[in-house]
């Protein structure tokens, strides 16, 4: 899903701050909608995921609250970030696009998909 | 008033280093406990899946990279040297052992052909599985190595766990078999604890945060063809002298004194982590190379065999005890 250089939840925890800036449980509630629950962070794989988008310059602390004397911290998007995030979806929609198309032009192909089975194996042989 | 949970909670976050604790522990709380219903909250533990989160996260807060206190890049920087040099030397062992014996056995006539291949199929189908295990998986240290220096760390990760492996079965043998425990004992305990801490330093100590491995001099394949050039050497020129902890001890000699004069060469003295690394490489050598030797004291032995582990034994410790006031020069420096 992600780059190489950018993990699945890196990638979400990024489109979680895009809009807004959110703290901890905020991130979490996000990414699991944002993936429709195909992703879950634990706290503890949330706060390694913050600390290297971080040190990556991905992300900054906007602000610091206390409830109930708990401390809140929210983190923001960077200008570095944003464009991270941009290019990041600009790499996966170009991705889907051409599956897109692929797909489309193998279903107009006559008989691709129905006998898909008639060459020879991957390792060419019989079997 | 604090609940249970939190309690607990705060317990399984002792798990994480100090500094770590200070920065973060108040807000993973409250990150942990949001939407957690009070009432319920003394009934609850953190799951299973949370705990194990906590300790990776632990595990790569103490084997930092940079930004991380001191002490605890320091141990990062080590642990991940340690892994690299420990696999460089048991890959390039491992293979030049298997070439050797490969070309040995089919360049001198098929008694001896006959001879390798019985030691697979002479002693029944689990012995026969075992014995081609112990031969096929240590070459996966290879894989490992150069999975490594490539960046690839999944399948670095599981090259050098399946390449250590075999130095189980002298344990788990006897549970499933009739075979014996062997009667080098110590030297089964210490071959399966270098395979397992070099396994092991890798596994942990290159994590998703950690920088990508990189040797102090050379590309990869040229220092691997050097490393093996001088196990084949030390093997082909002195025959008679090879036990197993030969090939990893004359490599660990030559690269050792060859990292000091390049070290002491360059106005860049490198990572700390680097000598203090080679210094326990040496330490873990010098055990493996003990006991190799040791079950063989008191029976008359060959003169090269002898002179060769006793000289292997009196190089680990000079370089031991040097590269350990290296080490320690450079933390002080540090």
């Amino acid at each position: 899903m992600a780059s190489k250089g950018m993990t699945t939840a890196a990638f979400f925890v990024l489109t979680a701050l895009a809009d807004q800036p959110r703290h901890g449980y905020g991130i979490l509630r996000e990414v699991e909608e944002l993936s429709d629950g195909a992703v879950q962070l634990r706290v503890g794989t949330l706060y390694g995921v913050l600390d290297r988008l971080t040190a990556d310059g991905m992300i900054v602390l906007d602000r610091e609250e206390v409830h109930d004397g708990r401390l809140r911290r929210y983190y923001r998007l960077t200008d570095e970030g944003a464009q991270a995030l941009d290019a990041e979806a600009e790499r996966m929609a170009a991705g889907a696009s051409a599956a897109k198309q692929r797909i489309a032009e193998g279903r107009k192909a006559p008989g691709a998909a129905a006998n898909p089975t008639t060459g020879p194996g991957l390792a060419g042989g019989l079997a | 008033m604090t609940t249970l949970l939190e309690t607990r909670y705060r317990a399984v976050l002792r798990l994480l280093p100090a500094y770590y604790r200070q920065a973060r522990e108040e807000e993973m709380v409250e990150t942990y406990l949001w939407d957690l219903d009070r009432d319920t909250q003394d009934q609850s533990r953190p799951t299973l899946g949370e705990t194990a989160s906590v300790a990776a996260l632990a595990l790569r807060s103490r084997l930092a990279a940079s930004g991380a206190p001191r002490r605890y890049a320091l141990l990062g920087s080590t642990a991940r040297h340690f892994a690299l040099f420990a696999v460089l030397l048991q890959a390039t062992a491992a293979l030049v052992d298997r070439v050797l014996g490969l070309t040995w056995a089919s360049t001198h006539g098929s008694s001896q052909w006959d001879m390798f291949v019985s030691a697979f199929t002479d002693q029944g189908p689990l012995f026969g599985v075992v014995e081609v295990a112990e031969w096929a998986l240590p070459l996966l240290w290879t894989v490992g190595f150069f999975a490594l220096v490539h960046d690839r760390r999944r399948l670095a990760r599981t090259s050098v766990l399946l390449a250590a492996l075999p130095t189980l079965w002298p344990f788990v043998g006897p549970l499933v078999s009739d075979s014996v425990v062997p009667s080098d004992l110590w030297f089964a305990v210490v071959t399966a604890l270098f395979a397992w801490l070099s396994a092991l330093a890798l596994c942990a100590a290159y994590h998703r945060d950690a920088p990508a491995a990189a040797l102090p001099v050379g590309s990869p394949g040229l220092v691997f063809a050097a490393f093996a050039v001088v196990t084949g050497a030390s093997i082909v020129l002195l025959p008679g002298a090879p036990d197993t902890a030969w090939a990893p001890a004359t490599c660990f000699l030559v690269g050792a004194v060859g990292w000091l004069v390049l070290r002491s060469r360059s106005a860049d003295r490198g990572p700390a982590g680097g000598a203090v690394a080679l210094a326990a490489l040496g330490l873990l050598l010098l055990a493996v190379r003990v006991a190799a030797l040791y079950p063989w004291l008191g029976l008359p032995l060959p003169a090269v065999y002898l002179g060769g582990a006793l000289g292997q034994v009196a190089g680990l410790t000079l370089l031991v005890v040097v590269l350990g006031a290296v080490a320690r020069r450079d933390l002080v420096r540090h």
